[in-house]
């Protein structure tokens, strides 16, 4: 029972940022119909930003994290408006073609500029885990927590409240009908490849100073980001955010319970299971964006 | 007021539009009739920007307007309700007419419009926060119609306003689109309903693949043989 409830919080801890990176990923596929095979590497270069904003700049710790993101955005616009935009009639194939290779392009350059020797990203909180009765968790992990969920409630009040949210769904279900009604569909892409970029650079941002940072970080999280997308159902937001908190807590369950080394596979089966019983995803067609 | 000279437009290599010309003037009800696939539905797209034309021009109030997107069109005062309603099925009611008024800066007018779209339509008042794919064919349409409205155009499109009503339903479409002309604005409407939508009309363009064959006013092409016989099948009123 004591594990259980400890494997719950890391579990949570885990899930959320896993939220934040599949959201990302599932948005752009949704307004888009981009397969973004550079989220992993945005995930990896707001790990490195905040690595060289703490640890070289020696800035302020969440200062260095918000910067961290908005520079993930910046660098998710420039993809867009470089490599996307030109491409906006070609076919899907060409468009992958690309984004592997700017991931590819990506991961060198990190390679290139930090070398391949893992990073720590020092952090201001206290070393000694907050125990609360049966549990205990280091503040960092309630830190990520905290601010993985205000990430997800700020993107979903975006998305639901605002004249830009209203926009961008209505550019999701369609787009030609948004044009009509004064949307800039160009801009709308832009934003949306941007956003999740951000949530992507964040989610690193966020993790960085958990576990270690290298040029590679990014290669297992993109693939477990797609995992969480196919969970939840393709362009689905809700699903992106049960798929994440899922497979957190299938990976620190299966970690604690069954094996440590093969925690990642237990995720990758639970994929295999539902997409077995449920090919749609967890979150019905009807129920995306819009 | 809008004027189309020599208008060419197609898709890839098919040619849709061969100089087609026409025109709209301040306060009347043009309609476009012709055959399922003659051309209308891309006549109306070149106008609201959807598809840039090939050759020709396309003015409005003296400017020229051809190849603006369809943001510039709307700001000018042109609203387009496309064929086939296109709601967005996910957002609620209201949101899809806000939506209408996106490129609106007047929020307390856009709030008194909203308030009298509910007065006007009851239906869409008490489905306010329901999601707009829930509504029955005929409040999707008078929704497309309402969210059109409300960027408050000068001039407004409709692309087959009746198309899969109920007859009880075409005939209260055809009473809206008389009463928003009554109210000022002016009306461009293609109908495939021909009949009902010469009777209205002022004057009528026929569209035949691509080209205009016939134009006059709605009632001289209503009696006109060649009209009846090649488009209304001889059929009598
Ligand atoms: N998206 C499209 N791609 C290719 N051809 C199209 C497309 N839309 C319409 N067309 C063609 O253009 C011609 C005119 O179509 P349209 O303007 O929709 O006719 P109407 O509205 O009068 O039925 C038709 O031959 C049609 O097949
Ligand atoms: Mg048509």
């Amino acid at each position: 029972m004591d594990q259980t409830l400890q494997h719950l919080v890391n579990g949570t801890v885990l899930g959320g940022t896993y939220a934040l990176l599949g959201i990302g990923l599932t948005l752009v596929f949704g307004i888009m119909r981009v397969v973004n095979f550079t989220h992993g590497e945005l995930y990896t270069f707001g790990a490195y930003m905040a690595y060289a904003l703490v640890a070289l700049l020696q800035l302020d710790f969440i200062l260095s994290l918000v910067l961290a993101t908005v520079l993930g955005i910046g660098l998710g616009a420039a993809i867009e408006l470089l490599l996307l935009r030109p491409m906006r009639r070609a076919d899907i194939d060409s468009v992958m073609l690309v984004m592997i290779g700017a991931a590819l392009v990506l991961q060198n350059a990190e390679m290139w500029a930090w070398g391949g020797v893992a990073k720590l990203i020092p952090n201001p909180f206290p070393g000694e885990p907050l125990v609360l009765g049966p549990v205990s968790v280091l503040p960092l992990r309630l830190f990520v927590l905290a601010v993985a969920a205000a990430l997800l409630l700020g993107f979903w009040l975006l998305l639901d409240r605002t004249r830009f949210g209203v926009a961008m769904r209505a550019t999701f279900q369609d787009p030609e009908t948004a044009a009509l009604m004064g949307v800039r569909i160009g801009w709308v892409n832009t934003a949306t490849f941007a956003l999740g970029s951000g949530l992507a650079a964040a989610a690193g941002a966020l993790l960085g100073p958990v576990f270690i940072v290298s040029p590679t970080m990014g290669d297992l999280v993109g693939l477990k980001a797609f995992a969480i997308v196919i969970l939840g159902g393709l362009g689905s937001l809700p699903g992106a955010t049960i798929g994440g908190f899922a497979l957190g807590y299938v990976e620190e369950f299966a970690g604690g319970f069954v094996s440590t080394e093969y925690r990642d596979a237990f995720g990758f089966l639970l994929i295999i299971l539902v997409l077995a019983l449920r090919p749609q995803g967890l979150v019905p067609a009807k129920e995306r964006i819009g | 007021m809008l004027r189309l000279e020599a208008v060419s437009a197609g898709y890839g290599r098919i040619a849709a539009l061969k100089a087609v010309s026409l025109e709209v003037r301040e306060g009347e009800l043009v309609c476009l009739i012709g055959a399922n696939g003659a051309g209308k539905s891309t006549t109306l797209r070149a106008i609201s920007g959807l598809l840039a034309p090939g050759a020709g021009r396309i003015t409005w109030q003296g400017e020229t307007i051809s190849g603006l997107a369809p943001r510039e069109v709307l700001a000018r005062g042109i609203a387009h309700c496309p064929e086939g309603r296109r709601i967005f099925p996910h957002l609620t009611v209201r949101e899809n007419l806000e939506m209408g008024a996106l490129l609106r800066r007047d929020r307390a007018a856009v709030a008194r419009d909203l308030a009298a779209m509910h007065d006007r339509f009851p239906r869409l008042a008490e489905r306010s926060r329901q999601a707009a794919g829930t509504l029955s064919g005929g409040e999707q349409q008078m929704l497309a119609i309402a969210r059109a409205l409300m960027s408050r155009p000068k001039l407004v499109m409709f692309d087959e306003p009746s198309l899969g009503l109920a007859p009880s339903l075409v005939d209260a479409v055809f009473a809206l689109v008389a009463e928003i002309r009554a109210a000022g604005t002016t009306v461009l409407m293609v109908e495939q309903n021909a009949m009902a939508a010469l009777r209205l009309a002022d004057r009528a363009y026929l569209l035949e693949t691509g080209q205009v064959v016939t134009q006059g006013t709605g009632a001289a092409l209503l009696a006109s043989p060649a009209v009846r016989d090649a488009y209304l099948g001889g059929a009598t009123a």
